[in-house]
């Protein structure tokens, strides 16, 4: 019973950090971005190339991998994404193609074996009766810290404001003086920054290789689909729902269902209330 | 004014295409030419949805490995005749394509792409899970061949792309075609005059659904194994690029598309782990550079001699 309870809250929290930047960027640019599970990749490949072939301590090459996918995600935003925003289509195409070229440049460079990625906390704590990897509750506490510090940002400061705003009307914003251009650069670099993060906190405990971050991103396709796109609280809330359900199903039922239950959660929405738990209509 | 479409020019495609067995020979290149002319179904099925209502299915591979599943099961598991697979494979692709079309092509934005994308992530993964009914990893193997002739083959092969080609063309070209290009122009007009657009664009998907399962069944009895990949992003990915190569929306130009990128990769042979990555440059290019794609407006300036289309 513990044991779902924590472990169900770990992938919660690793759902949630990864829904909750895919959600952002949808609510504030209107970009779906399909290389989402991409930057998860990268986290974890960026802090296996400094921490492992470069020999940087685990924890700063943790922080520096992070920072260096928000780069990247920024720099992807001006240069790929911002030239194609005339149209949706091509916008989706291009974050597709990115996401292909990304996983093809890492299969090349690393191979399609997994890597080994050092855990920040190996040891093991004992809570309730039942042991717990450290690495896990690690996750746990930064996804907590991660995602209040995001919605303090959004809801506290000025440059909070103006993503609120833009998201709200990026026509309106624009003329209020806000660089509308310039909040997109930097959402798409704070929600990559997030995917990385999850990237890296799973990275341990999860299989290292390019393909990685696809399924993850098909868990996220569910909890904001679940949550409401582009709702930052909906995917919270539905990061908890499928985290804990997938735990659930694999220990009551079969561990090998856990999979089902994201593509069941997507369809059952979709029939049900397609707007979502929070989202307020229909995205678009 | 059009100047007289230029017949002669289809002609002599179809002469050479038709005569290769005859002067190529090289049963490697006749293979690849049979793979070409596989992916020019599903790359043409693909464009007759997704190229005509403008909604993007991102997980193709969910009918071809559908199909192609279908036809191992009837074929290894219940020793069915393999032309009962055709069919077969068609008609499971289009219960496939009823679940994932019915709750998502009655919504807009972006649902129906990301569910599509996600059903065939996830069917990929329940091929290894569920290993004992599919094989697993190893997949399926032992099918029997279509016809066991590789000149047969091929022009089974050619037959079929072109019969399945010239019905989707007709078929886009047709009041119905027009009534699902209405919706990709302007969904909320096309439904203010009286489109029952949900209908129409489920209706669309089931026909691609259909060819794409079909293609899948009789790429099964050529590669005479499925596997977990036939599922995978990398073939719905591949359709997606051919039918962008060849111009969203044509139909045939997806046919031309698949045609290209297949001969192309495969004079990159050498570097074949490069290939999905060869792709996916083309598509950046073309995104850039030919939003329009490449085969379609060429076709038209050749058709019309020269002038813009």
């Amino acid at each position: 019973m513990i044991e779902i309870i924590i472990y169900g809250a770990v992938s919660s929290a690793i759902y949630a950090m990864l829904a909750v930047g895919f959600t952002l960027i949808f609510g504030v640019a209107r970009v779906l971005n399909l290389s989402h599970g991409a930057f998860y990749a990268l986290g974890a490949y960026f802090t296996y190339t400094y921490n492992g072939l470069l020999g940087i301590p685990l924890l700063v090459a943790a922080v520096l991998a992070v920072a260096t996918v928000a780069a990247l995600g920024v720099a992807m935003e001006r240069v790929m994404v911002r030239p194609l925003r005339y149209s949706a289509l091509a916008v989706l195409m291009i974050t597709l193609a990115m996401s292909l070229l990304i996983e093809q440049v890492l299969l090349l460079t690393f191979g399609s074996e997994t890597q080994n990625v050092q855990s920040l906390v190996s040891d093991k704590v004992t809570m309730f009766g039942v042991d717990i990897g450290g690495q896990r509750l690690l996750a746990l506490g930064v996804g907590v810290v991660l995602i209040s510090g995001l919605w303090l940002f959004i809801q506290r400061t000025r440059l909070g404001n103006a993503i609120l705003a833009v998201s709200q009307d990026a026509e309106g914003a624009q003329y209020m003086g806000i660089n509308v251009n310039r909040v997109f650069g930097g959402v798409m670099g704070m929600s990559a920054a997030l995917a990385a993060a999850a990237g890296v906190l799973a990275a341990p405990f999860s299989k290292v290789e390019p393909a990685m971050g696809l399924l993850p991103m098909t868990k996220a396709f569910s909890i904001v689909i679940l949550g409401g796109l582009g709702s930052i609280r909906g995917s919270l809330l539905a990061a908890a729902v499928l985290g804990f359900s997938e735990t659930l199903v694999g220990y009551l039922v079969s561990s090998s269902l856990t999979e089902l239950v994201s593509l069941v959660v997507i369809l059952l929405v979709l029939i049900l209330r397609p707007a979502g738990l929070f989202g307020k209509h229909v995205a678009f | 004014m059009p100047r007289p479409t230029r017949w002669w020019f289809l002609a002599v495609v179809l002469a050479v295409l038709g005569t290769v067995p005859y002067w190529l020979d090289n049963s490697y290149m006749v293979g690849v030419l049979i793979l070409a002319y596989l992916y020019g179904v599903f790359a043409s099925s693909w464009d007759f949805m997704s190229g005509q209502t403008g909604r993007e299915n991102f997980g193709h591979a969910l009918f071809v490995g559908g199909g192609a599943y279908t036809a191992a099961f009837l074929n290894v598991k219940y020793g069915m005749s393999p032309w009962w697979s055709l069919p077969a494979g068609g008609v499971v692709a289009v219960v496939l394509g009823l679940v994932i079309g019915l709750p998502t092509l009655r919504l807009r934005g972006p649902y129906f792409a990301l569910a599509t994308l996600a059903a065939a992530t996830i069917l990929q993964r329940l091929t290894i899970i569920l290993w004992e009914q599919t094989g697993g990893e190893e997949g399926i193997s032992d099918l029997m061949p279509l016809v066991s002739s590789p000149v047969a083959f091929y022009y089974l092969a050619l037959g079929f792309v072109l019969v399945a080609a010239a019905v989707l063309v007709l078929l886009a070209r047709s009041p119905w075609g027009l009534l699902l290009r209405s919706i990709r122009g302007d969904e909320a007009a096309a439904q203010a005059a009286g489109v029952n657009i949900t209908l129409h664009k489920i209706g669309a998907l089931l026909v691609s659904a259909f060819f794409a399962g079909m293609g899948g069944a009789f790429y099964a009895h050529y590669q005479l194994q499925v596997g977990p990949t036939m599922f995978s992003i990398t073939v719905s990915i591949t359709v997606v690029i051919m039918s962008y190569v060849g111009g969203i929306g044509s139909v045939y130009g997806a046919v031309g598309g698949a045609f290209v990128l297949t001969l192309m990769a495969e004079a990159l042979r050498k570097v074949g782990e490069f290939r999905l990555l060869f792709y996916t440059l083309v598509l950046i290019a073309i995104l850039f550079f030919l939003p329009r794609g490449l085969i379609a407006p060429l076709w038209r300036r050749l058709r019309n001699g020269g002038s813009a289309p």
